[in-house]
């Protein structure tokens, strides 16, 4: 288990309650799409996963730490399990493509020859071959979501989390972005994926964990094994 | 650190031409604070070297009147050294004490004797040192009441006003800088508060990668000593130049006042000013990160 989630619940200091009772359980390897309408709490896993937020009440393990009682000065090391994909990129405009997953490497101290080795590496896996010198701004939507899903593997986590990572993009683009995903969880790496469309979840014959208002309302984790 | 040093300079110095208007003015506001607290502290240490060599020659001059003969003289020798609190006494002939001032023209081209002729206008005189510094008024006031002296010239009034000079001077400059030194700090914090903001995503996505929290702040630091060192150091450049040239050109004509010229003495001041410079810089950083970065 790489992910688990206990009985969680988060409201809100506003007193938005967004998760209501929510556990779950992710095996290493596994890809699973986190599925719900806009406001249902999504994000709100995320955040927790990331331990941007922690939870009003309930347990969340993530590779049998507990994100909870973690301490603060842990937090960063712990953070670099785990690679994020935004549905807005969060490309930095004064950066190319290269320094933008360049910059994912040297904050976490990696030196000069190991990023020079990777970044190429990296960049050919996402399909970016020969765009290495682009700014953000001379590239598509896709093409700027790949940059982002690049910068977020760079450092080989363990989870990739996606928060809507199509959010931005057409449909063709977005299975595109799928394919790459797909491709990234054929590798090894655990994905998790929020989204409100049901067009990529329906075929995909991947596990769907559906949230509304906080709860969730279904989980399809034996369907898949019965499947497979 | 080290292995990163490179990538923080390169922030950092991103960071400060983006925002150039406001770090020209943040490093003349340092610039100015630190001008002037180098200023003060030039000032004050001569100032104290001056009075310290005042006092530890602190001497009442008794100038003899010109219608005394030898003997009289000599009497008058007798009846200061009997004086009681009078530690000695030390008898200066007319044309010892032109001598004594040609030593100190010593670098004129021409010789005092030359421009007086032969005519010596100064008086015979004696040098009374107290036994303690603070009874010299008393004693030279004593002095002043004897027979055949002319005049009594002693420092203390000028020990005084000087030691009162240096104390307004110490505290107007106190003040100044003080209020100079928060508006350096304040305008440090603004930039670096403003450098947080144009970096705010750059800081998130440094932080869901897992950077630690002096990762970031690093740059931020840096930027700050940045402008805490470009402005004392513009300061300590105009405080060269014109001390240099203070001691070049003013030197001569206050012979009497020995400005410092220790070399050593001065690298500590201007060391010191760079110092402190950086100190501001990281202070001004310190509030701002503490208030805007939440790592
Ligand atoms: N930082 C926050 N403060 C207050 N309320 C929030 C915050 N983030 C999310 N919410 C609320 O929590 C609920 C769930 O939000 P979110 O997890 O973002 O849902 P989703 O990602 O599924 O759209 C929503 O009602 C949202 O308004
Ligand atoms: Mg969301």
């Amino acid at each position: 288990m790489i992910v688990q989630f206990y009985n969680v619940s988060k409201t809100y200091p506003n007193g938005v309650k967004a998760l209501n009772d929510v556990s779950f359980k992710l095996d290493q390897g596994e890809f699973v799409f986190l599925m719900g309408p806009s406001g249902a709490g999504k994000s709100t896993v995320i955040k927790l996963m990331l331990r941007e937020e922690i939870p009003t009440r309930g347990q969340i393990f993530i590779e049998s730490r507990s994100v909870v009682r973690m301490q603060k000065k842990e937090i960063p090391f712990f953070r670099r399990s785990m690679g994020v994909v935004f549905q807005d990129f969060k490309l930095l405009e004064n950066k190319t493509v290269s320094e933008n997953i360049a910059f994912a490497m040297r904050v976490v101290g990696a030196g000069n020859q190991e990023i020079r080795q990777r970044v190429p590496q990296v960049i050919k896996m996402v399909g970016l071959d020969g765009k290495n010198d682009r700014f953000p701004s001379q590239l598509s939507g896709g093409e700027q979501q790949r940059v982002g899903i690049a910068r977020a593997i760079v450092n080989r986590p363990l989870i990739l989390i996606a928060d809507e990572p199509t959010g931005n993009l057409d449909i063709d683009t977005s299975m595109g972005i799928m394919e790459l995903l797909y491709d990234i969880n054929r590798a090894g790496t655990t994905v998790i994926m929020a989204t409100h469309a049901r067009e990529l979840v329906k075929d995909s014959y991947k596990r769907v964990i559906t949230l509304d208002q906080g709860r969730i309302i279904s989980d399809n984790e034996a369907a898949i094994g019965d499947a497979i | 650190m080290f292995k990163n040093f490179g990538y923080f300079i390169r922030e950092a110095g991103t960071s400060l031409s983006r925002n150039r208007l406001l770090s020209i003015a943040t490093i003349s506001t340092i610039a100015i604070c630190i001008f002037i607290l180098g200023v003060a502290l030039l000032l004050t240490l001569n100032a104290n070297r001056f009075i310290d060599q005042l006092e530890s020659d602190l001497e009442i001059m008794v100038f003899v009147d010109q219608e005394l003969d030898e003997d009289e003289t000599a009497d008058l020798g007798d009846l200061l050294e009997s004086t009681p609190g009078v530690q000695s006494v030390e008898f200066i002939p007319r044309d010892k004490a032109l001598e004594g001032l040609e030593d100190k023209f010593r670098s004129e081209k021409y010789t005092l004797r030359d421009t007086v002729g032969k005519d010596n206008p100064l008086p015979d005189s004696f040098s009374v040192k107290a036994e303690q510094p603070h009874e010299v008024v008393k004693i030279a006031q004593e002095i002043e009441k004897m027979p055949g002296v002319y005049k009594v010239n002693y420092g203390k009034e000028m020990v005084e006003r000087l030691f009162s000079v240096t104390k307004l001077v110490r505290i107007i400059s106190m003040v100044l800088i003080l209020l100079l030194a928060f508006a350096a700090v304040f305008l440090i914090a603004t930039t670096i508060r403003l450098a947080v903001f144009s970096r705010r995503k750059e800081i998130y996505l440094m932080k869901l990668v897992g950077a630690t929290d002096w990762f970031i702040r690093w740059p931020f630091f840096l930027e700050g000593i940045i402008l805490g060192l470009v402005g004392s150091l513009i300061a300590i450049g105009l405080l060269v130049l014109a001390y240099g040239s203070l001691l070049q050109n003013i030197q001569n004509a206050i012979f009497f006042i020995p400005l410092i010229e220790d070399s050593k003495m001065l690298t500590g001041v201007y060391l010191s000013l760079l110092g402190t410079g950086a100190v501001l810089g990281v202070a001004g950083t310190w509030f701002s990160l503490n208030r805007f970065l939440d790592v």
